[in-house]
């Protein structure tokens, strides 16, 4: 059992300093959110809104610009590989994940023994990263809705109208925070209970270990990198293959 | 002004100061530039029954019917403030309330006859206001009055009155989308006169009012606007809900003068406290301020007297409610008062979004807590399952791509952990 190498190239500088922009925005974002749909803490609604409002913009630009710059920067579409193509292609559906939602879906829930091979993001956290996209801009969206200087502007009072006022707005903004809770919740789970490399290379783009290697060309595994790593190769565990 | 107008209204105790000083509120809440408070009080005499044509009615242009229907008559009350006149009930009598079942001395035959009267002399030309919800349930049986139901399919002279009017106004949120008549379950199938007449086909521009009772001077504000600048200046600045704009665009919230402790932080968490004597934000004890759109803090209440919040209890929305469904009235919208969500529905069972959320929250860390005692029983904890050979499809349909021979000859597959 092994892990494919976590190469940096799998999560490049400018992807890994927007990823800690989320965490950062989400984290002060769910607080502040808290803070101001009921004031646990006296005395600080103001600061709340400010940091609120703060966030909100910073994470909208942030999104956009992680959606911009997926057209130009460079990353590797699979972990275990040190080839890399445009980042947006990674968001796009790779021939490596073809057919494998369901082996995944199967994966997750124990009626599969074997890790489903695929590129970077398997089928389900792919979808689930582009629907935060969206939820993020959706999020925005029913948040300029209920912030006083916009929302008289049409195209977002549309929508309050269509909804049926503000107050079904807020209900929609407040179970919207506990989506991106839930999500959040399962993202570190499974980015975690599998190891915590992953997790070390996204935030701190650390030296990886050494681990499996996978081709882009054939789709699979192609052979080992130990990286610096002492290994110790146990005769009987060691499986040679011809072709 | 003509001293008769004057005296006539002196003779009612109100002083020319104070009814030039409620004008000054109408034109305020009209919110036309231009439109001043003289303007006001010349459209109000000239229009009136005591006024240049001394008191000859014929100087009446713009009779006004009042029908009450679902009701608790608090709107009427909220005008006709008995022992102390308010200067919006004055007006409103000076404008010819030709018909009001309240208010009207005549009743029976002779009462409905002015009506009828009415809508034939001034056909176009009338306002109709519409105070309380149109009852529904048993095809209007529900509530009769003057010998028939008032909101029969088609025919009801609610329809009679309202199609030849030049504009109705719905004052008060019972007219405006049901108000608490329209509450769940909605037992009369209530529902507000723009929808009914929509329903019906009858196109006469509907003003709605919102609030819990209807604002006098709003009120009085739209009857004036109409005299002064006709019925397309009122229905020009109507918004989506069929709202005047002006008054109702901004939230409460906005302009409230309990604001600055909101920012503060500063809250009364509950009555009888400290922080309410202090007269800090009524925000935690689910004032709905700032999702609702009303003129309360400009305009306040009861003569400029006070509001609300200024009173010291928190808004409880009464101006949220949509006009264009029942399903949307603002008890639903707002209830419970002083909870900072409504209580939503599905069916019959009712919930509150926060225990849902946390639930569902709840469930879910338990059911990921379950799953990962799953991975660490199958030993995926340590860098997962080994791969599968191959994709699941490829083995079933076999692997179309590449074609070519794979470029590494050999595969090694090694144990490796940790540490080790």
């Amino acid at each position: 059992m092994a892990h494919l190498v976590h190469y940096p190239e799998a999560h490049p500088f400018v992807f890994r300093f927007t990823h800690w922009v989320n965490l950062i925005c989400m984290l002060l974002l769910i607080l502040s959110g808290i803070e101001i749909h009921y004031p646990v803490v006296p005395y600080l609604m103001g600061v709340a809104r400010g940091v609120h409002m703060f966030c909100a913009f910073v994470i909208l630009i942030n999104l956009i610009f992680r959606i911009v710059a997926a057209g130009f920067i460079k990353s590797a579409p699979a972990y275990g590989t040190r080839e890399t193509k445009l980042d947006m292609y990674t968001f796009f559906p790779q021939k490596d994940n073809r057919h494998q939602l369901w082996p995944w879906i199967k994966y997750y829930l124990f009626f599969k023994k074997e890790h489903p091979l695929g590129g970077k993001y398997g089928v389900p956290q792919k979808l689930s990263y582009l629907l935060i996209a969206v939820a993020i801009l959706f999020m925005g969206y029913t948040g300029f809705c209920l912030w006083a200087p916009t929302m008289n502007i049409p195209f977002f009072a549309g929508f309050t109208t269509l909804v049926g006022g503000l107050m079904k707005v807020r209900v929609i903004h407040y179970f919207m925070m506990f989506f991106f809770i839930c999500f959040t919740l399962i993202h570190i789970y499974l980015a975690n209970i599998e190891g915590i490399d992953p997790t070390k290379v996204m935030l701190l783009g650390t030296k990886p270990h050494g681990g499996l290697t996978y081709s882009l060309e054939t789709r699979n595994i192609s052979g080992y990198d130990p990286m610096d790593e002492e290994i110790i190769v146990m005769e009987d565990k060691v499986v040679l293959e011809k072709d | 002004m003509q001293d008769s107008f004057i005296e006539s209204l002196e003779s009612r105790g109100l002083t020319r100061r104070a009814f030039l000083g409620f004008c000054g509120t109408i034109a305020a809440a009209i919110g036309i530039e231009g439109v001043t408070a003289a303007d006001v009080a010349e459209a109000i005499e000239s229009n009136s029954l005591i006024g240049t044509n001394g008191g000859l009615g014929e100087g009446a242009l713009a009779p006004v019917i009042w029908m009450e229907l679902g009701s608790c008559t608090g709107c009427t009350e909220s005008f006709a403030q008995a022992d102390n006149p308010d200067p919006a009930t004055l007006i409103l009598e000076y404008l010819a309330l030709n018909y009001a079942e309240t208010l009207s001395a005549a009743a029976g035959y002779s009462l409905e006859e002015a009506r009828e009267e009415t809508i034939e002399a001034a056909k176009g030309k009338y306002v109709v206001v519409i105070e309380g919800a149109v009852m529904t349930r048993y095809d209007g049986e529900i509530l009769r009055i003057a010998g028939a139901p008032t909101c029969a399919p088609h025919e009801s002279h609610l329809l009679h009155t309202c199609k030849d009017a030049a504009v109705v106004i719905a004052a008060g949120s019972c007219a405006v989308d049901g108000g608490f008549c329209a509450a769940y379950p909605n037992p009369g199938d209530a529902e507000g006169i723009q929808k009914y007449l929509k329903d019906n086909g009858v196109s006469t521009p509907v003003v709605n009012l919102p609030s819990c009772p209807v604002n006098p001077a709003n009120l009085v504000a739209v009857i004036v606007q109409y005299l002064l600048l006709g019925p397309e200046s009122v229905v020009a600045g109507l918004n989506e809900f069929n709202m005047p704009a002006a008054m109702y665009g901004e939230t409460i919230h906005d302009n409230c003068e309990r604001r600055g402790h909101f920012e503060n932080g500063e809250f009364v968490y509950e009555f009888g406290s400290e922080e309410e004597a202090k007269g800090y934000c009524l925000y935690a004890l689910g004032c709905k301020g700032p999702q609702t759109k009303a003129n309360c803090p400009q305009v306040r209440w009861n003569r400029r007297v006070s509001w609300c919040v200024a009173s010291g209890a928190p808004c409880i929305g009464c101006c949220n409610g949509d006009p264009r469904t029942t399903v949307r009235n603002w008890i639903d919208v707002d209830s419970p008062f002083l909870g900072r969500l409504k209580t939503l529905r599905l069916g019959d069972i009712a919930f509150q979004p926060t225990p849902v959320a946390l639930g569902v929250t709840g469930l879910l860390t338990a059911a990921l807590v379950v799953h990962g005692i799953g991975m660490k029983a199958t030993g995926r904890t340590k860098g997962g399952a080994p791969f599968e050979k191959e994709r699941e499809w490829d083995v079933k349909h076999g692997k179309k791509e590449p074609s070519t021979v794979p470029v590494v000859e050999e595969q090694v597959v090694v144990d490796f952990e940790e540490g080790k």
